[in-house]
C-alpha cells in the first residue's frame, strides 16, 4: 500500500494575479505543509517550484517557461472560473494536469494536488518509456542488419542468428539495438 | 470580560442545534445536543441580557437526507448564522456547502478522520493525531503489533482503518485481517470468526452504533470461548465508543474493552465534577454524561463567550473572536486554531468498567494536524508509549 499523499515542505508557486482566490489557495495551501509564493508575472526555470497553480482564466502562452507540456518539469494544476472552450483547451495546451474551480472550495485543494502530482509522475514515466521504444523502433534496422549479416556468414537460421544476437547483448550489458551497431560497425556480421 | 453590546439591528443570536435523536447515533447526537443546551442555560443564567443566544433545534430524525434542508432552513429563515451539529461525517459533508454558502459556521463537536480544514467550520471532537495516533502509541507496545481492523463502511471507518494501516505498517507491524460490514449491519458472524481465526493482537473497531453494539457483544461470547480473546489479551479499541452507549450495549457486556476520548465523565477534575452536577440537575440524577456532551456543552461555551467579546454574531468576526483568552472546561482550557479552525484537546485512555470508564492513561493536549504534516513515522518502531499510566 503507498502511504498518505504528504505535501511536507514543498513549493508551490500560484501564477495569479492576489486576490481573495490565491488568500484561499494559500491559507488551504499552508495547511498541507506547503510554502507558497504567488506571482502574476511570467514563471522562469530559475523559479524553484514543486508544483505550480495558475489562473487559467487570465493565463497566456509564455506565462509558463515551458513550450510543449510534454517537457513540463513539475505538477500543474489550473484555476479555472471560465467554462469558455478556449481557455479549457490553453489549461491542456499547458499541461493542466488537474483541474480546481473557482471560487475556490477549501476541500477541493488536496484531492487536486493529489491528482495533479499522481497524473505528472505517470505522464513522466510513460513519456521515459515511450521514449525508449520510440528509439529502439529508430534502431530497428540495425538488428535486422545485424541478423542478416549472421545469417549471411554463419549459415545460420534467422532464429539462431537471433538467438545469437540477443545472447551477446545480454553477456556484454548491451541493448540489443546497441549490439548489433556493434556487431555491424565490427564488419557486417563479424564477431564484434 | 466586557460588556456585551449587539450591533443596532441584532438583539439575539439564534443557534441551529442539528443532531439527530433517531437512528444509529441517536445517544451521540442526543448527548450533543444537550450538552450545547446545558451550555445555553447556563450562559443565559450568568449572563441574563447582556447575552441573548437563542436554541433552533433541528433533528433529522435518523434520516440522511434531512440534514441539507434543515440546515438550509436555519439559515435562510430562522436567522442562523451559526450551527452547531452533525455527527457523521457523511452529514457533516453535506451541510458545509450550504454554511458556505451562507458564509456562516459549522461549529463540528464529533471525532472525525481529519484531513479537511474548512474556514467555515470550527473542529472541537479531535482529529486522527489527536486520538488515534496516541491511542496506537499505547496499543502496540502494551498489547503487540498484529492488528485487525473493523469498520463502517462508510468515510468514518474507510480512512480510519486506513491511516491505522499506515501507521502499524510504519511501526513494523502488521495488519492481520480488514472487515467493512453496512453501517446498520447487526450480523457479525463472518467479522468474529475472522478474528478468531487471525488472532490478532487487538481489534480496531471503526463501527458505529447497533452494529459496533452487536459486534462487542460477539466478542465477549467469543472470549468466553477462548479465553485469548477475553479483553486483558485481546481488546477492542475505538475512538468514539463512549458512556452515552453503554447502556444500549447492555451492562458488563463491554468491560474491559478500550476507548480514546478527550473527556470521560470519572475524571478526577473539578470540572468534570461540576459538569456531572449540572448534567444531574438538569437532565436527572442518572444522565451519563460522555465526551459527546461535554464537547457540545463546552464548544457552545466558547461560541457564546466569543460572542460577548466581539459583540456580534456576524461569523467571520466571531471566529476572529475566539483567538482570545483561555477558559478552563471539562476539555481543560479550550483553544482554537486559528490556523486550522481545530480546537488542542488532551488525551485520555479508557477502560469499561460497568455503566463508564476507568482511565488507565493520559497524553499531553495537542494541537490538530488535521493533514498530518508532522513528523514521521506517526508512532516510532520501537515506541515506548507516550502515556503515563495513571491507575
Amino acid at each position: 500500500m503507498s502511504g498518505t499523499p504528504n505535501f511536507r515542505g514543498q513549493r508551490a508557486v500560484v501564477l495569479h494575479r492576489p486576490s481573495e482566490t490565491t488568500e484561499r489557495l494559500a491559507r488551504q495551501l499552508t495547511l498541507l505543509g506547503l510554502t507558497v509564493a504567488v506571482r502574476w508575472r511570467p514563471l522562469d526555470h530559475a523559479t524553484e517550484a514543486d508544483i505550480v497553480l495558475v489562473d487559467a482564466d487570465e493565463g497566456w502562452t509564455g506565462l509558463l517557461p515551458w513550450r510543449e507540456r510534454d517537457n513540463k518539469p513539475v505538477p500543474l494544476v489550473a484555476l479555472l472560473a471560465s467554462e469558455a472552450p478556449g481557455r479549457v483547451a490553453w489549461a491542456l495546451d499547458q499541461g493542466a494536469d488537474a483541474l480546481l474551480a473557482k471560487p475556490v472550495t477549501p476541500s477541493a485543494v488536496y484531492p487536486a494536488l493529489v491528482m495533479a502530482t499522481r497524473r505528472h509522475d505517470e505522464a513522466c514515466a510513460a513519456a521515459a518509456v515511450l521514449g525508449e521504444l520510440r528509439e529502439r523502433l529508430r534502431l530497428r534496422p540495425l538488428v535486422f542488419g545485424a541478423v542478416e549479416g549472421l545469417r549471411a556468414e554463419q549459415g545460420w537460421t534467422e532464429e539462431e542468428a537471433y538467438r545469437h544476437l540477443r545472447g551477446e547483448a545480454m553477456r556484454h550489458r548491451l541493448t540489443l539495438e546497441q549490439c548489433a551497431a556493434a556487431l555491424l560497425a565490427a564488419g557486417q556480421g563479424r564477431r564484434a | 470580560m466586557g460588556r456585551f453590546r449587539w450591533s443596532r439591528t441584532l438583539s439575539v443570536l439564534r443557534l441551529g442545534i442539528l443532531f439527530s435523536t433517531a437512528g444509529d447515533t441517536a445517544a451521540l447526537g442526543r448527548d450533543c445536543r444537550d450538552g450545547a443546551l446545558l451550555a445555553l442555560d447556563e450562559l443565559r443564567a450568568e449572563q441574563g441580557s447582556a447575552l441573548a443566544i437563542e436554541p433552533v433545534i433541528g433533528d433529522p430524525g435518523g434520516v440522511g437526507d434531512r440534514y441539507i434542508a434543515l440546515a438550509r432552513r436555519m439559515l435562510t429563515e430562522d436567522g442562523c448564522r451559526h450551527i452547531v451539529g452533525t455527527v457523521t461525517s457523511q452529514s457533516r459533508k453535506d451541510v458545509i456547502p450550504v454554511v458556505e454558502k451562507h458564509d456562516a459556521t459549522l461549529w463540528y463537536v464529533c471525532p472525525y478522520e481529519g484531513f479537511e480544514a474548512n474556514p467555515n467550520v470550527v473542529y472541537t471532537g479531535g482529529c486522527p493525531n489527536q486520538h488515534l495516533v496516541p491511542l496506537f502509541a499505547h496499543m502496540l507496545p502494551a498489547y503487540g503489533r498484529r492488528v485487525f481492523l473493523a469498520g463502517a463502511n462508510y468515510v468514518w471507518g474507510w480512512e480510519m482503518n486506513r491511516l491505522a494501516r499506515e501507521i502499524v505498517t510504519e511501526a513494523g507491524g502488521s495488519i492481520v485481517g480488514e472487515r467493512c460490514l453496512p453501517i446498520a449491519e447487526t450480523d457479525v458472524a463472518g467479522l468474529v470468526a475472522a478474528v478468531e481465526a487471525r488472532r490478532p493482537d487487538f481489534v480496531l473497531s471503526n463501527m458505529l452504533g447497533p452494529a459496533n453494539h452487536a459486534f462487542l457483544r460477539a466478542m465477549r461470547d467469543l472470549g468466553r470461548r477462548d479465553p485469548a480473546f477475553r479483553p486483558k489479551r485481546c481488546p477492542v479499541v475505538s475512538c468514539d465508543l463512549t458512556e452515552a452507549e453503554l447502556p444500549e450495549i447492555g451492562a458488563g457486556v463491554a468491560d474491559g474493552q478500550l476507548a480514546a476520548a478527550a473527556f470521560f465523565e470519572c475524571l478526577d477534575t473539578s470540572q468534570a465534577r461540576r459538569l456531572k452536577a449540572r448534567a444531574a440537575a438538569r437532565f436527572g440524577a442518572t444522565r451519563r454524561v460522555s465526551s459527546y456532551f461535554a464537547t457540545g456543552y463546552a464548544t457552545v461555551r466558547l461560541l457564546g463567550e466569543a460572542a460577548l467579546r466581539c459583540g456580534t454574531d456576524d461569523p467571520t468576526r466571531l471566529r476572529a473572536a475566539l483567538d482570545g483568552p483561555e477558559t478552563e472546561g471539562p476539555l481543560g482550557p479550550l483553544r482554537i486554531d486559528p490556523a486550522t479552525n481545530h480546537a488542542a484537546l488532551p488525551f485520555w485512555l479508557g477502560r469499561i468498567a460497568g455503566d463508564g470508564f476507568e482511565v488507565i492513561g493520559s497524553g499531553p493536549r495537542r494541537a490538530a494536524d488535521p493533514y498530518l504534516t508532522g513528523p514521521r513515522p506517526l508512532v516510532p518502531e520501537a515506541g515506548r508509549p507516550r502515556l503515563r499510566v495513571v491507575s
